[in-house]
């Protein structure tokens, strides 16, 4: 079994390093969190570099990459920034456009993209009633006389949704009811009458703005359909396993950065005439920490791995999500620990990294719908 | 316009530990590109049509990894002696082995060189490769515009900037405001490898003309960890007291 990174990998790791030196000072994090925004000047030079374009296809200026490569790209510059920003959540949204969207679509995308650095749309999902629970969802698009449809309904969480251009919602078929599960994507244009949004305010993670937004009798063409028709929340599950695996990188990068502050603050910190990493509680503090940040890079990249191989990995990214998110933000919580007071401030960054990492326990399905999807596949695994 | 660019791989300072009678230990430290080289890299990636990189040092140099960064820096090729003969050389042995290098590497319209290298710091190479090739040299280039068969040459001087005309070829040793490094991209680092290198061994012997006698870290003084609680009186008195006693 090889761990060894190959030199392109090395490489693309220090280049982020050399990105996130450059352009994540601790004045323009701060400056992030203020503004609830990212400068242009950082999104233009992470377009410039390339990272955004990882594992978009060639053809369309993207760049050939293997998940397990984009899963360390992404795990050293949530590391390195030290800061939960948008830049990687960017992908996500352009992963499904360039996977189901149509040829117009997908030109127009890498168009803004290139163009911006900004990925062109936001992802239109959950509901107030309906997260994980899909069937709830009330979001409808009904056929009109004349070919086009209208969409109703309202979403939430949706991050960047009043910022960027355009939206994929997944919505309905003709019927809100539960008994209906036929459901289809469609690219929204921000600007189309009936489309608004209202903010929404979150206690961490707030340089991401996110919002609700309302679709009030919008009218829709065949044209702004994504993929086929009915099968909508099939096709975003289909890259939920991923984006779950992102998210573990995400935070795994967070918990490194909250490991190294509280370490580095235990070594200086003096208590009892000694520093208190001579003290034993401290000292498994650490440990556990350690331990926590290492199972979870381990499962992360085996995951990736198996995905890079083609196999079946509904079990392992579900249990990656629950394992990561939660035992990640155990380590920022241990490292507010060992900060105690001073982490309780706010000059010291490991609160604000406690506050956004408890976020990522939720984005992407909950602790608690992980266990209800790899539960069942455990249970399926060992059935005699 | 070709141009080659001179770079030296230093252990990156990350990696040398300091043990405790002061010697510097490099067994774990890698190589890396010389921070202030990378300068030169760029201005070169920018001016030239074809930048070559340049670099003489022991086997070790020739190292996947390395040669692919300096490659995906904006350099079109790489050529290099890498030699346990040429390890750790003077600043002169190093000017004579990079001319037999640029001398191999085909025409050039002028050497880059970083403002010094990461480890030694010596600034010595420069000035002495230029007596080698017979050429001039400008150092403390902050900014370089070539015309035709000259280059007017920016030098950012102690207390005034000083513009000089210089006929090509020449040498030029850059400041690290002449050119802001590039971030390699996936893309270059993955074109890097497909780029021509050539790797040679040591066209000769180099006479070094200086001894290392002693390579030491500076003394660390232990830290007293004097605390003044900021809550008794006089607190700040006894602060400004301790500062004054330790200066």
């Amino acid at each position: 079994m090889d761990f060894a990174l190959t030199d392109e990998q090395q490489l693309l790791l220090e280049s982020v390093d050399e990105f996130c030196e450059r352009y994540f000072t601790e004045d323009v994090v701060k400056q992030m969190y203020e503004t609830h925004c990212m400068p242009d000047e950082i999104v233009e030079a992470y377009r410039d570099a390339g990272f955004g374009l990882m594992g978009i296809p060639e053809e369309y200026g993207g760049i050939p990459a293997d998940r397990v490569t984009i899963g360390l790209m992404i795990e050293r510059l949530y590391h390195k920034s030290g800061c939960m920003h948008i830049l990687y959540q960017n992908s996500l949204s352009m992963f499904d456009i360039m996977e189901f969207g149509t040829e117009a679509q997908k030109q127009e995308a890498m168009e803004h993209y290139l163009e911006t650095g900004w990925p062109i749309a936001s992802l239109s999902i959950s509901e107030p009633g309906a997260g994980s629970d899909n069937r709830s969802m009330t979001a409808v698009t009904k056929k009109q006389e004349d070919g086009t449809y209208k969409l109703s309904g309202q979403k939430t969480w949706v991050t960047m949704g009043s910022v960027l251009p355009y939206t994929i919602v997944v919505a309905k078929d003709e019927d809100p009811s539960s008994d209906n599960g036929s459901m289809s994507l469609w690219l929204v244009k921000m600007d189309t009458p009936g489309v608004s949004t209202a903010p929404l305010h979150k206690i961490g993670q707030q340089c991401i703005p996110f919002c609700e937004v309302y679709f009030d009798d919008v009218v829709l063409t065949e044209e702004q359909r994504m993929g086929n028709s009915g099968e909508g929340f099939m096709m975003l599950m289909k890259n939920f396993e991923v984006e779950r695996a992102y998210i573990v990188a995400e935070q795994v990068g967070l918990a490194q950065a909250a490991l190294e502050d509280a370490a580095k603050y235990a070594n200086q910190r003096i208590a009892f005439g000694k520093p208190i990493t001579r003290l034993q509680m401290i000292q498994e503090l650490l440990c556990d920490m350690e331990i926590k940040v290492q199972n979870t890079r381990n499962m992360l990249y085996r995951t990736l791995w198996m995905m890079d191989e083609g196999q079946p990995v509904q079990l392992e990214s579900a249990m990656l999500k629950r394992y990561g998110c939660s035992e990640c933000f155990n380590v920022a919580n241990d490292a507010l620990e060992v900060y105690a007071g001073l982490g309780y401030t706010t000059e010291v960054r490991i609160g604000r990294l406690w506050a956004d990492m408890r976020g990522n326990m939720f984005g992407g399905g909950t602790h608690e719908i992980m266990a209800y999807i790899a539960g069942r596949q455990v249970a399926k695994k060992y059935a005699e | 316009m070709r141009i080659a660019v001179a770079f030296k791989a230093v252990p990156d300072s990350q990696d040398v530990q300091v043990a405790a009678d002061r010697t510097l230990d490099f067994s774990k430290a890698k190589l890396a590109i010389s921070e202030y080289d990378k300068n030169a890299i760029e201005l070169g990636a920018q001016l030239a049509d074809e930048a070559v990189a340049v670099t003489v040092g022991g086997s070790d140099i020739d190292n996947s990894k390395l040669k692919k960064d300096v490659l995906a820096r904006g350099m079109a090729r790489l050529c290099m002696a890498a030699d346990d003969a040429l390890a750790g050389l003077d600043a002169h042995a190093t000017a004579a082995a990079l001319a037999d290098v640029i001398a191999k590497a085909g025409d050039v319209d002028m050497v880059l060189c970083g403002d010094g290298s990461a480890d030694d710091y010596a600034q010595q190479v420069d000035v002495q490769l230029a007596e080698k090739l017979g050429w001039p040299v400008v150092t403390a280039a902050a900014k370089v515009e070539v015309s035709g068969s000259t280059a007017v040459i920016v030098r950012a001087l102690e207390e005034c900037k000083e513009t000089v005309e210089v006929e090509l070829p020449a040498v030029v040793s850059v400041t690290p405001d002449a050119a802001e490094p590039r971030i390699p991209g996936m893309k270059d680092i993955l074109a890097a490898g497909k780029k021509p290198m050539e790797v040679s061994g040591a066209d000769g012997s180099y006479e070094r003309v200086l001894d290392t006698v002693e390579c030491l870290a500076p003394e660390q003084a232990a830290r007293k960890q004097e605390i003044v609680d900021a809550a008794d009186d006089g607190a700040v008195e006894k602060l400004a007291a301790a500062i004054k006693a330790a200066l």
